[in-house]
């Protein structure tokens, strides 16, 4: 027995204390040459409408099989062609006719029609609200997916030839043309449904039909292989040979793929800055700031709520530097305005902290010290249980202005019902956009206020955007500058943080771009001095 | 194999071949099935991945099943060489440690299979289990749980074992002190009768002088009745009242040849008292004790009268003469060997259950009174 716990002992000392720095790390194997392995930790379908997080992922994921009809430049924001060769606007910015390239084909060599288009978005409209919503500007789309409209044909899309797709509007809105470029957006080949309902791919991967720049060539259990698409109209421009999605268990074993020399890019929350990699493979972390914006939003319809200075109180008693735990000092920054710094715009400061202000906007109200108000109930998702941010503005306002607040988690019906009869005080959330433009964080503000987490209706932001929604360039930065100011100073929402997004990256990785939206595409990449194994490398990859 | 230890039919579980067979069957099935679950990525075949085998989705603590038998052997060792309980304590840590290392160790070398890592990261993964959220102590407090249930099952069989030990002592305690009361009665009773024949042989004595030798024969007679039937219950510590009684009664008839009509002896008997049980030649002594200190003291005094009654749960016996009342000297009361034998009989056999009382009784007479527990044969 002596002997053998001697050597259970030297076995475990062996891994415990065993070397952890300056490893070697792997050659890319010759099948891996110029394939760009991209790392995942979360569930990953090769499904347009089944979105992801990290939505960098899915954007990479979807666009490297998909092309959606227009993709931005990432340093202007301007609409480029991608399925769509060219589009034109009607008199009234209300119709947008798109002719397709003609030489658009899917995998299987199938032309890419209109009717592919019409159909991939109906199909979205009969999906979950927080897809679903990204058509609602289209004419009778938003009432089909409540089904207040029974007929999809109702819907203003329509397929009017082979390569002619053609949208109605409800509203004007200059911003459609760039969020067409959402991988949400993508066309769906006719026999796409039913290869994702049976999920054929796995063994047959050619039964996954796409048509972007790259095609599936494997998927098992271990993540997605994707080679390039001889049928893609710009395979010419596509420097990698394919792309590999690698599944990891955590983003730290994914982070050791990649310093192991395994994988070569990971979009991820947050990196330790103090990480000590294992080995000396060159490696660099990409950070760029979401287009953006948590923050709380106040039902004003409820008691003190109503009151202006009530809500200013609650704004100015915020302490965000201080709200950001040191945890997530690399991923959250202040947020000092809805809208954050964004190419070509920086954002403003619209907010400031003074407690003191604060309680006395609150005595001015009618409730001293905090005296007869209210507890406000925060009504937020189960999931969001692990938040610390919601309870800590809860404790904030406690501290400072004498106001409880009671968070509760509950299920998504009984959220959802509470949302419909209105009965909440505050909502935590966060709001993505979904275009490069700065307006589409203030769309919010001019929903239906039955649809609004605020429940608060500004008629002169809504005549305000639809004035924007016509213009382009500087006029349209400063009527949205107007709205922006306008919603602000009415405080239907306080603005709390915005996120950084990291990626880590190899260095041989090249072609890398900042994009707002987290849509690098794989098809702009490409692998650089990356050394190759020897044939016979017993390590040969995934 | 024998599934019987000879405790009887069902006892089988206690076998612990019985165990271990049940435990290799489990291990080979346990990893038949791992491994023909893995087979194809055993075989490296095209679609097949450690991610979805059972060794990497089932959970770790399935390892317990092949740790509880180590632990049992520890154990055993550790019983078997009778070390210093610290030495236990030292060695048990240090295989909690073990286990725990070899928890990580299995929960990383799993990792770097499902990421496809190289195993010289196996150290780097073992730290960033750490790192990322601590490593998991709890295989060391399962170890520590489970190696206190041994002990306390282990402790339970022993205090079962000194339970029934302990128990076996008692009954044969018990009957060793039956045998010595029995041979203290049996000494008693030899000490009784020797007395009780030299007072009847002096009598006997005493009526060959006086040439009464008529009354001397029957009192042979009597005598030798009295000896047969005293001897064919010698060995019984307990005889019933009414035999205790005729045997009474053949000792009056020889007192009555002795003292002619000058004695009246009178029974006040309750007939439900007949069939209680009581210590064999209980009344004897005290009769013998009324004529010598009694009757045959005083000329006037005749009458002896022997009563039992029962009070409840209480049998009570008397013994009266009206002879002369007792004298003052204390310490001559009970020096009688018969008195003193009847006293001890009674203390042995019912200890503070039972008294014996002598006392003068008004106007007239000595009473000698017995209180013992009321007992038929029947009594449990």
């Amino acid at each position: 027995m002596s002997l053998a716990l001697l050597v259970m002992v030297g076995g475990l000392a062996l891994v415990f204390l065993g070397p952890r720095e300056s490893l070697p790390a792997e050659a890319r194997g010759r099948q891996d040459r110029d394939v760009l392995r991209i790392v995942y930790t979360q569930a990953l379908r090769p499904d347009p409408h089944v979105r992801m997080l990290p939505l960098s992922t899915y954007n990479q994921f979807i666009l490297s099989l998909w092309e959606p009809l227009v993709e931005c430049d990432p340093l202007t924001g301007e609409p480029q062609p991608a399925a769509a060769a060219s589009w034109a606007w009607s008199d009234d910015h209300r119709l947008l006719t798109l002719r397709l390239r003609p030489d658009g084909r899917w995998s299987n060599g199938d032309p890419v029609t209109a009717q592919d288009f019409v159909r991939a978005w109906q199909r979205l409209l009969r999906a979950r609200i927080d897809l679903a919503y990204m058509l609602f500007p289209v004419k009778n789309a938003e009432a089909y997916h409540r089904g207040q409209r029974e007929h999809p044909e109702d819907v203003g899309l329509r397929a009017l030839d082979e390569l002619t797709l053609q949208v109605e509007l409800e509203q004007p809105r200059t911003t459609l043309l760039a969020e067409l470029s959402d991988p949400l957006l993508a066309p769906m080949h006719h026999s796409t449904d039913q290869a994702l309902a049976d999920q054929a791919f796995y063994e047959q991967p050619a039964a996954l039909v796409t048509n972007g720049p790259f095609r599936l060539q494997r998927a098992n259990a271990d993540g997605y292989r994707l080679e390039s698409c001889p049928a893609y109209h710009g395979r010419a421009g596509v420097r990698l040979a394919g792309v590999q999605f690698i599944r990891a268990n955590s983003r730290s074993m994914g982070a050791l793929l990649i310093s192991a020399g395994k994988a070569d890019l990971m979009p991820s929350a947050s990196f330790s800055a103090e990480r000590i990699w294992p080995t000396r493979r060159p490696l660099t972390v990409e950070t760029e700031l979401e287009l953006g914006v948590v923050g709380t939003y106040f039902n004003v319809t409820r008691g003190p709520l109503r009151d202006l200075r009530v809500r200013r109180a609650l704004a100015l008693a915020i302490n965000r530097e201080e709200l950001i735990e040191e945890s997530d000092r690399a991923r959250l920054v202040p947020a000092w305005s809805w809208v954050p710094d964004m190419p070509g715009r920086p954002g403003l400061k619209l907010f400031n902290e003074d407690a003191a202000e604060a309680r006395r906007l609150l005595a001015e109200a009618g409730y001293p010290e905090g005296k007869g108000f209210p507890v406000l109930r925060m009504a937020l998702p189960l999931w969001m249980e692990g938040n610390p941010y919601p309870a800590a503005c809860g404790e904030r306002w406690f501290k400072e202005l004498g106001i409880s607040t009671y968070v509760s988690y509950e299920s998504p019906d009984k959220r959802s019902e509470r949302f419909s009869a209105g009965d909440y005080d505050i909502i935590y959330g966060s709001l993505i956009a979904t275009v490069p433009d700065p307006a589409d964080l203030l769309t919010t503000f001019t929903m239906p206020a039955e649809f609004s987490e605020t429940k608060w209706r500004d008629d002169e932001i809504i005549q305000l955007m639809a004035e924007a929604n016509h213009k382009t360039g500087n006029e349209r930065l400063s009527l949205v500058e107007l709205i922006e100011r306008r919603a602000m100073a009415a405080v239907p929402v306080v603005p709390l943080m915005f996120e950084r997004r990291h990626t880590l990256r190899a260095t041989e990785v090249k072609g890398w771009y900042e994009d707002p939206l987290a849509r690098q595409s794989p098809k702009r990449l490409w692998l650089e001095s990356a050394p190759i194994a020897p044939l016979n490398n017993p390590h040969t990859g995934t | 194999m024998n599934p019987s230890n000879g405790n009887g039919v069902g006892a089988w579980w206690r076998n612990w071949r019985w165990w271990l067979l049940f435990w290799v069957a489990g291990s080979v099935a346990l990893t038949a099935l791992v491994l023909w679950d893995a087979r194809s990525w055993l075989q490296d075949g095209p679609q097949a991945t450690f991610r979805a085998t059972k060794l990497n989705l089932w959970p770790l603590e399935i390892l317990w099943w092949f740790f509880v038998p180590v632990i049992l052997l520890v154990h055993r060792s550790l019983a078997r060489a009778e070390r210093h309980w610290l030495w236990a304590v030292g060695l048990h840590g240090l295989l909690a440690l073990i286990i725990t290392g070899l928890f990580i160790v299995a929960q990383a070398y799993r990792l770097v299979l499902v990421n496809h890592l190289p195993i010289t990261f196996l150290p780097v993964v073992v730290n960033d289990l750490r790192w990322m959220r601590g490593w998991s102590y709890l295989p060391a407090l399962v170890y520590l749980a489970l190696v206190l249930a041994i002990y306390a099952v282990s402790f339970y069989r022993q205090w079962r074992a000194g339970q029934r030990l302990t128990s076996q002592l008692q009954v044969a305690n018990a009957q060793l002190e039956t045998k010595l009361v029995r041979a203290s009665l049996d000494a008693l009773k030899m000490q009784l009768h020797p007395h009780f024949l030299f007072n009847t042989l002096n009598s006997i004595t005493s009526l060959i002088r006086n040439n009464r030798t008529r009354e001397a024969e029957d009192i042979v007679a009597g005598l030798g009745e009295l000896l047969r039937r005293s001897l064919d219950h010698k060995q019984e510590a307990m005889d019933t009242l009414e035999r205790e009684l005729d045997f009474l009664g053949r000792y009056f008839e020889i007192e009555r040849i002795r003292f002619q009509d000058r004695l009246k002896v009178e029974f006040d008997i309750d007939p439900k008292c007949l069939r209680a049980e009581v210590p064999s030649l209980l009344l004897q002594p005290l009769a013998e004790n009324a004529m010598k200190h009694g009757i045959s003291k005083d000329p006037a005094a005749r009458l002896l009268r022997v009563s039992a009654q029962r009070d409840g749960t209480r049998l009570l016996l008397t013994v009266y003469n009206d002879g002369p009342a007792l004298p003052r000297d204390d310490a001559a009361l009970g020096r009688g060997i018969g008195l003193q034998n009847t006293h001890a009989r009674l203390q042995m056999l019912y200890g503070d259950e039972a008294r014996l009382r002598l006392r003068d009784n008004s106007p007239q007479g000595v009473r000698a009174e017995i209180i013992l527990p009321f007992r038929t044969s029947s009594s449990p």
